[in-house]
């Protein structure tokens, strides 16, 4: 499946919850990851991050698409990250 | 599914902050997710450190090195995970038993004569007339039966790979990718030099896929095991190259997706440059992750998932569970 995720976090823990995301998604702007997940792996990320907020804090927010077939995505001004397989 | 990462840039890969980053040497700085990667295929020139194979090989990841001009050079192998004793006992055990070894060679290149015989009965349908042709190679393939030795049939698919390679001809839009003769070392013209770069990269791909089996990539039955290399994803991979890497060259010549420009002329041979590299190596991915539906399984499979099956199929045959049949396209 196909994941956005998209998080509100304190600064005292962002970059901890960055560097999990990081291992999962491709990063395309401050706050905003996405990519291509299994199952298995959302769960995994999902345990990780729980493990790292503050559930009355942050917030977290998952966009997910079984597929990305009727999905279109449009980027004003520049374009900071992207999901490369070619580097 | 994991994806497979292509670097051709040159710079330094290492590992920060518990996942893949790559710092490009003209300073672009890239993090990969370590957890959706499945093998990195290494073009350009790239640094790697000892920390970096350490985290390849915990997370089970395979490295394929490439030289300058795209030919495959080598492999990171991490440590077997899948590890088995008995079975590597079996895969030996069929290697040395030469009456073993044979009907298992011979599979092989059955299966790559009537994939082979499939791709051409697909263009002769849309009216490229390849009759002759076909009917040349059925003969042949008819006189497999009457061969007791390896040497006998590797020498026996040559003669088809030559009228089937010949053929191309007649499938191939563009006067200036003709076929005039295999030459590979080095390609001395623009199809052999795809023709090479495809099987290439075809046989890293297998060997990816054996990973996550419990055989041994080093003992083949078609090509003899020798000291220095792989050699049982060059035996899977002659199943696979008419299906995937010679329907991939049709696509990519006849499209005009790959032209002249795609091509350098050095040390006396034809070779793809970077950007037809590029080109070809996103077809090839695409290819592998697109889907059939499986007549036997009754759902949809990516051409990379029907590698993997091919070598379960093996692992079978070895524990001599079910007879191993190679695959052949239906379509």
């Amino acid at each position: 499946m196909y994941l956005i995720m998209v998080y509100d976090i304190n600064k005292e823990r962002v970059a901890k919850v960055l560097k999990i995301a990081r291992k999962y998604l491709t990063w395309i702007q401050n706050s905003v990851l996405e990519g291509e997940i299994t199952e298995a792996k959302f769960l995994k990320l999902k345990y990780e991050l729980r493990k790292v907020i503050k559930e009355d804090e942050d917030s977290i927010v998952f966009y997910i698409f079984t597929t990305k077939l009727y999905t279109s995505r449009e980027i004003m001004g520049k374009e900071k990250g992207k999901e490369e397989i070619i580097i | 599914m994991k994806r497979a990462i292509y670097i051709f840039s040159d710079g330094e890969l290492k590992r920060k902050q518990n996942t893949l980053y790559f710092e490009s040497s003209s300073g672009d700085k890239k993090y990969i997710p370590i957890e959706n990667t499945g093998e990195i295929h290494l073009f350009g020139e790239v640094s790697i450190n000892k920390k970096l194979l350490i985290f390849l090989s915990q997370e089970g990841i395979l490295l394929h090195f490439y030289n300058y001009y795209g030919f495959y050079e080598g492999s990171y192998y991490p440590r077997e995970h899948y590890n088995s004793g008995a079975l590597i006992l079996k895969q030996s055990e069929f290697y040395l038993d030469n009456d073993k070894r044979f009907r298992l060679a011979k599979k092989f290149v059955k299966g790559a004569i009537l994939n082979m015989i499939k791709v051409l009965e697909y263009y002769n349908l849309r009216g490229e007339d390849l009759g002759r042709e076909i009917k040349n190679i059925e003969e042949i393939y008819e006189s497999l039966e009457n061969f007791s030795s390896i040497e006998e049939i590797m020498a026996l698919e040559g003669n088809v790979k030559d009228i089937y390679y010949r053929s191309f001809n007649k499938i191939i839009k563009k006067e200036n990718f003709y076929y005039t003769g295999r030459e590979r070392r080095p390609p001395r013209d623009k199809l052999n030099a795809l023709i090479s770069y495809g099987n290439s990269l075809l046989y890293s791909y297998v060997l990816s896929e054996i990973y996550k089996t419990h055989l041994d990539p080093r003992i083949g039955f078609l090509h003899a095991t020798n000291f220095r290399r792989f050699s049982l994803n060059l035996d899977v991979s002659e199943i696979f190259k008419p299906i995937i890497v010679d329907r991939l060259i049709f696509k990519l010549v006849n499209k005009g997706m790959i032209q002249e420009r795609h091509f350098m002329d050095e040390m006396g041979g034809i070779f793809l440059n970077e950007n037809g590299k590029k080109i070809f190596v996103e077809e090839m991915d695409n290819k592998l992750r697109a889907t059939i539906k499986h007549r036997k399984l009754g759902r949809h499979v990516s051409y990379r998932t029907l590698i993997r099956m091919e070598l379960y199929k093996i692992e079978k045959h070895l524990i001599s569970d079910e007879e191993y049949e190679p695959f052949v396209m239906w379509w």
